[in-house]
């Protein structure tokens, strides 16, 4: 195989166990790599921190649009009961916020239900239809035994040689080219 | 991976004089009271009910958590169980602070009036349930029931703590189990007996999980509080970690927005029927100086916590929680006095010195017992089989 640069997905390096993992990925993310990930068969607690990721940006997302959904509910209403086609329900006011609110928390309920998965969805880039990481043989032993760091070519610090050696120091059992 | 150790002193100073402190405040307290009831009867057991109910549910909400941990086998609130622990343990003594009200049920519940009964039909219909044997008999059950679960779940737990026989931790669900499927009725049935019965033509179905939510809720801010008086005397400062304190925060949360949704559907349902014997309750709550804390209440019970302790870092950000529980906790009594004394001042809210002394002297009583038993033993259950599990949490 000759890889070149712009050919390459990334360089992938396999480690013995989640706590050789844990090591490589705060060392990856000491050594200044932005573009790399870790895959494990099962969530290690920590390893968040280990690779420096930031908090999520989804409470946001879910915030926005649980935000529209109750504005979007009152506004419904208000227009429909109050201004489009008053109707008189037993001598309550038009604009009659406690009737209101149901419909108001179910939008708001349901939007921010959209909002999480969706927004999550579009976060992770999904759906993704395909991996350049599955054209490793290796890799599939990720949902069963391995523990997999891969830094991505698109990566400013990547250099082959300079990560491979990378790798090497922070205690991988087998490293190898990714193509795309 | 990192596995965190017991390193704190788990026994409370010998030397703090807590609870003597506490004490002698309720005996001050009480003796002043106590010149109210001469001078002012019929205000006296309406105060007195108030701040009894105030430091019950306090009781009764703990008892629930704890239950409902052990049954999960809950890792995450091992390091405070104790705390709730502690507290519903005192479920016999607050049930002894309800041998006044029994004195003053003339005073209390329209429905003890014989001149009354003749006159309404509705009301001497309920006869059967509402009369001062049945009350006493059902009071004496609720009280028995949960001075039992508080007591057998604080010895099995201090047992644990000394034999290390785990089959105390199994011993605790044993009791957990029913314990959680009695809880429910008593406390439903002892919302209806001590508040709802109070007008005794009104009744709603949502007045028992009105008061659970209400409990639950002020459970997590005196837990909340309780850990950070402990902070302050630097006790178990690596033990109650942030980890810990997350959790508590994101259910104090969670039921906060529970207790919204089972109040205001109470409301709601009532208010939107509009029937006239239902809504009076509500009519009376909102006029007269009551309304002002029917507001408060809406904005300081929900929407004011709400709003601050949505984003997740305010979850450990102890100022914003520790202030939001005094907050629940202060409306916790008024949202009790504005379901309770709207019967014996219809119309226009006042205010009354005793209804401040016997907030004082009752709240007194419940944290000295607390402090007494909790420097008794140790603060946290040091052979739990999930302790280990829960000091690791980060």
């Amino acid at each position: 195989m000759s890889n070149t640069t712009d050919k390459t997905f990334g360089i992938l390096a396999e480690f013995k166990n989640p706590g050789h993992l844990m090591k490589a990925a705060k060392m990856t993310h000491k050594a200044g790599y932005k573009k790399f990930d870790c895959y494990s068969p099962f969530p290690i607690h920590g390893m968040d921190d280990a690779m420096g990721l930031k908090p999520s940006k989804l409470g946001y997302i879910v915030l926005g649009h649980a935000l529209i959904g109750f504005l979007g509910g009152m506004a419904l209403q208000i227009w429909t009961s109050a201004i489009a086609y008053p109707i008189n329900i037993s001598g309550k006011p038009f604009i009659n916020l406690p009737a209101f609110i149901p419909v108001t928390f179910e939008l708001t309920i349901l939007l921010s239900a959209f909002g999480a998965v969706f927004g999550m969805f579009f976060l992770n880039n999904m759906p993704k239809h395909h991996n350049p990481l599955f054209n490793s043989e290796r890799f599939k032993k990720v949902t069963d035994d391995g523990f997999f760091v891969i830094i991505e070519s698109e990566d400013p610090l990547y250099n082959p040689e300079k990560t491979k050696a990378f790798f090497e120091q922070a205690g991988a059992v087998h490293i190898e080219s990714i193509a795309h | 991976m990192h596995q965190a150790k017991l390193i704190d002193s788990l026994t409370y100073p010998e030397t703090a004089k807590t609870h003597k402190i506490l004490f002698g405040i309720a005996l001050i307290a009480g003796l002043i009271s106590l010149a109210g009831l001469f001078t002012d009867t019929k205000q006296f057991f309406f105060s007195y009910l108030t701040s009894f109910v105030f430091i019950a549910s306090i009781g009764l909400g703990c008892l629930f958590f704890v239950m409902i941990h052990y049954i999960t086998r809950s890792e995450y609130g091992v390091t405070l169980r104790r705390i709730p622990e502690t507290y519903s343990s005192n479920m016999l003594y607050v049930g002894l602070l309800f041998i006044p009200i029994l004195f003053g049920m003339q005073y209390l519940y329209p429905w003890t009036d014989q001149a009354l009964l003749a006159k309404d039909q509705l009301i001497a219909d309920k006869t059967p349930y509402l009369n001062t044997t049945f009350f006493i008999i059902r009071n004496v059950i609720y009280f028995g029931i949960w001075s039992f679960l508080g007591y057998r779940l604080y010895t099995n737990a201090t047992n644990l703590d000394k034999t290390g026989d785990l089959s105390l931790d199994a011993a605790q669900r044993k009791v957990s189990a029913p314990g959680l499927f009695i809880f429910g009725f008593t406390t439903a049935f002892a919302s209806f007996d001590w508040m709802m019965s109070l007008d005794p033509a009104w009744f709603s179905t949502m007045f028992g999980v009105y008061l659970f939510a209400m409990s639950f809720q002020v459970f997590f801010a005196v837990t909340i509080l309780t850990v950070l008086y402990l902070r302050s005397k630097q006790l178990l400062t690596n033990t109650i970690t942030n980890a810990h304190m997350r959790d508590i925060s994101l259910l104090f949360f969670g039921f906060t927005v529970f207790y919204a949704y089972i109040a205001f559907g109470q409301y709601f349902l009532i208010y939107y029927a509009n029937f006239p014997k239902s809504i009076l309750w509500y009519y009376n709550r909102f006029d007269g100086g009551y309304d002002t804390m029917a507001w408060l209440l809406l904005f300081g019970k929900f929407v004011v916590p709400f709003i601050l302790m949505l984003p997740a870092k305010a979850k450990t950000n102890m100022k914003i929680v520790g202030s939001m529980s005094v907050l629940i906790i202060a409306l916790h009594f008024v949202e009790i006095y504005w379901i309770v004394m709207p019967t014996l001042h219809k119309g226009t809210a006042v205010f009354h010195w005793l209804d401040i002394t016997l907030l004082i002297s009752l709240s007194a009583v419940f944290l000295g017992l607390f402090f007494s038993k909790f420097r008794s033993n140790n603060m946290v259950s040091n052979n739990d089989p999930r302790l280990q599990a829960s000091l690791s949490k980060h």
